[in-house]
């Protein structure tokens, strides 16, 4: 079982009266410790796949496989507790809890799905801010940081339930190149060092050449696919 | 429902961050519950103030005669020949009054059981004549129930053979002063002199119309032979309808009847005051309620992308729901606690702005029933609003928030 992600004939649609298809039988299948990158124009249904993938919507048809389990089987409650446990989400908007203190938002995942974070969590999750250098942030309020600071937080809070799986969707793309670059290289480090598996959409070529594949993808269907 | 530890320390930021909605809501139901408190303790002592007075003075249970309606005035002298005469039986009165007091001195709530003699007669003073009680009565007995010794205006409250206590209302109408002398006539014709010892006022214009006198003396002058009837006191007077109930069915040759049955009218108008404070009150929960629910509304919408990024990160529906369930029960939870000391604030201060010299004027009942049953309800209700946006957010789609930013 050498794949992490399977994708098995995934089709989505979106609109009620005036009907529209997103995602056209999707196959596609990521190894394990791959950084895989999903390239395509806006509109072409790369952000579905991969929140599709993150349990975050649902396929009209088709079954996606994570680490060897059908999670389109999954009910809601198992999707979020799934999500929780496997998944880690890095957003374009940094999507921090505004009434938290940086090192409280990047403790969340754990608390909502443990309690209260022991000591040893605490520590991981200080590690991880040393590790991407926001150490002294812990205490700030995500208002207090800047557009970069804030997206590193969010990269700590994605870590710090060890997940198998990091989905980010544009991470960069409200970040200014110089501060984008920085991101970028922290990232690819970090989810080398944590050997967890990071599937990432950007419309961004340079940044997608950093990746081990590029998936290419145009009006809901895979048009190209490195290996 | 099992709560998470995150979810309370979601909702409390969530409060603490909306500092001013938080604040309003509380305030809102601190007054509400305040109110309640206020009221009901107002109400309860009020009534209980006005039964107090209305029965205070009077027999909480009358046992009389099943045909105890003493004779119609004007049917009297002479005219009534011998075989007319009603006989005296068990019928009229209580021949064997001895043996009621012995069993009703056994029993442990009535406080005291005194025997009475009652009749109609006139005052006659020169050509005209007023209506009167004649009232024949024992010390100390008596003086429980009808408390002459408190109730006395002039003269001495012991009356003895031919010396009477006279009520308020019949002393003005007829003039008469401690010391006079007047003739006083029965119902059948006969009459004697009297002279008055002492006047009473026992609060009722029916009371303030009697001639009490000495048990014995009641009897000969009104041709009686047992007694008219046995008043009674109790310990609680709310109670006294079931014990009047039971000695119904232990005692069958007597009528026997509560002050409850006496004042029905009485009693229904304080049911009506029941009824209205309970609608004031469900007004004011409704109001609680439907501010609360408004309030938690808005805090769902304003906080719908934290809510969103919380359930991508694995925050479950009923997790979200119980978030808003938290904030209610909460905000209620604290509204009720200022609310409860507001009131009784309110309360103290209303028996300091009422005090008269003798103390306050009226007593507010200040039970824990009292303040516990508002402060209970309003964080009920609180909770129950708390729904309405709770279900918002159980219903919240993740992928509103991150697809629109």
């Amino acid at each position: 079982m050498d794949d992490i992600i399977i994708v098995d004939k995934i089709n989505k649609f979106y609109g009620n009266e005036l009907v529209f298809q997103v995602l056209f039988d999707i196959n596609l299948s990521i190894k394990r410790g791959q950084f895989t990158a999903f390239i395509g124009p806006s509109g072409s249904g790369k952000s579905t796949l991969l929140n599709i993938i993150g349990l975050l919507e649902s396929p009209a048809s088709g079954n996606i496989f994570l680490d060897g389990q059908d999670v389109s089987r999954l009910n809601k409650d198992e999707q979020a507790s799934y999500r929780n446990e496997k998944i880690g989400f890095i957003f374009q908007f940094h999507y921090l809890l505004p009434e938290f203190t940086a090192l409280e938002n990047i403790l969340m995942p754990y608390w909502i799905g443990k309690g209260r974070p022991p000591g040893k969590v605490v520590d991981r999750a200080l590690h991880l801010m040393k590790r991407i250098g926001i150490k002294q942030f812990g205490g700030k309020y995500p208002n207090q940081l800047s557009g970069g600071q804030q997206q590193r937080v969010a990269i700590a809070r994605s870590l710090v339930n060890m997940p198998k799986i990091i989905l980010a969707d544009e991470p960069t793309g409200n970040l200014d190149s110089k501060t984008s670059n920085t991101v970028m290289e922290l990232l690819k480090e970090i989810i080398g060092e944590n050997k967890t598996n990071l599937v990432m959409v950007t419309h961004d070529r340079d940044i997608a050449a950093g990746a081990d594949r590029v998936i290419e993808i145009v009006d809901g269907r895979i048009k190209s696919s490195t290996t | 429902m099992r709560f998470n530890s995150y979810e309370f320390m979601i909702a409390g930021r969530f409060l603490v961050n909306g500092r001013s909605q938080t604040v309003l809501i509380i305030l809102g139901i601190a007054i509400g519950v305040a109110v309640q408190v206020f009221l009901i303790s107002l109400m309860d002592g009020l009534q209980r103030n006005l039964i107090q007075r209305t029965i205070g003075s009077s027999p909480h249970i009358t046992i009389a005669p099943p045909l105890s309606s003493p004779l119609p005035l004007g049917i009297g002298g002479n005219a009534i020949d011998d075989y007319q005469r009603p006989l005296k039986t068990e019928e009229n009165e209580i021949l064997s009054w001895q043996r009621y007091g012995d069993y009703l001195g056994s029993i442990e709530e009535i406080t005291v059981a005194a025997p009475m003699i009652n009749g109609n007669g006139y005052i006659e003073k020169g050509r005209s004549s007023f209506p009167v009680l004649i009232k024949g009565i024992t010390l100390p007995e008596a003086d429980m129930i009808y408390k002459f010794n408190k109730n006395i205006i002039s003269g001495d409250p012991r009356p003895g053979a031919n010396n009477v206590l006279v009520g308020a209302a019949s002393s003005e109408k007829s003039g008469l002063k401690v010391g006079d002398t007047f003739y006083l006539r029965n119902q059948k014709g006969a009459g004697d002199y009297f002279s008055i010892k002492g006047i009473f006022d026992l609060g009722s214009s029916a009371a303030n119309n009697m001639v009490v006198m000495s048990l014995d003396r009641a009897r000969n002058f009104l041709d009686i032979t047992g007694i008219s009837s046995i008043d009674i006191q109790v310990h609680d007077v709310f109670a006294a309808d079931v014990l009047a109930e039971n000695l119904r069915r232990s005692l069958s040759q007597v009528k026997v009847e509560s002050w409850q049955e006496r004042n029905e009218e009485l009693l229904s108008g304080l049911k009506a005051q029941d009824t209205s404070s309970a609608m004031i009150q469900f007004f004011v929960l409704l109001s609680i309620t439907l501010g609360i629910a408004s309030v938690l509304a808005i805090i769902a919408i304003q906080k719908s992308r934290q809510l969103g990024i919380l359930k991508a990160m694995g925050t479950n529906d009923k997790s979200a729901a119980r978030i808003f369930i938290i904030q209610g029960f909460s905000m209620g939870f604290v509204g009720a606690l200022i609310g409860i000391l507001l009131g009784l604030g309110m309360a103290g201060l209303f028996m300091f702005g009422t005090e008269t010299s003798g103390g306050p004027a009226y007593e507010l009942k200040i039970t824990l029933t009292n303040i516990l049953l508002p402060a209970v309800l309003a964080v009920l209700s609180a909770s129950v609003a708390a729904l309405v946006p709770a279900r918002r957010a159980a219903g919240l789609n993740p992928m509103e928030v991150i697809r629109n930013g």
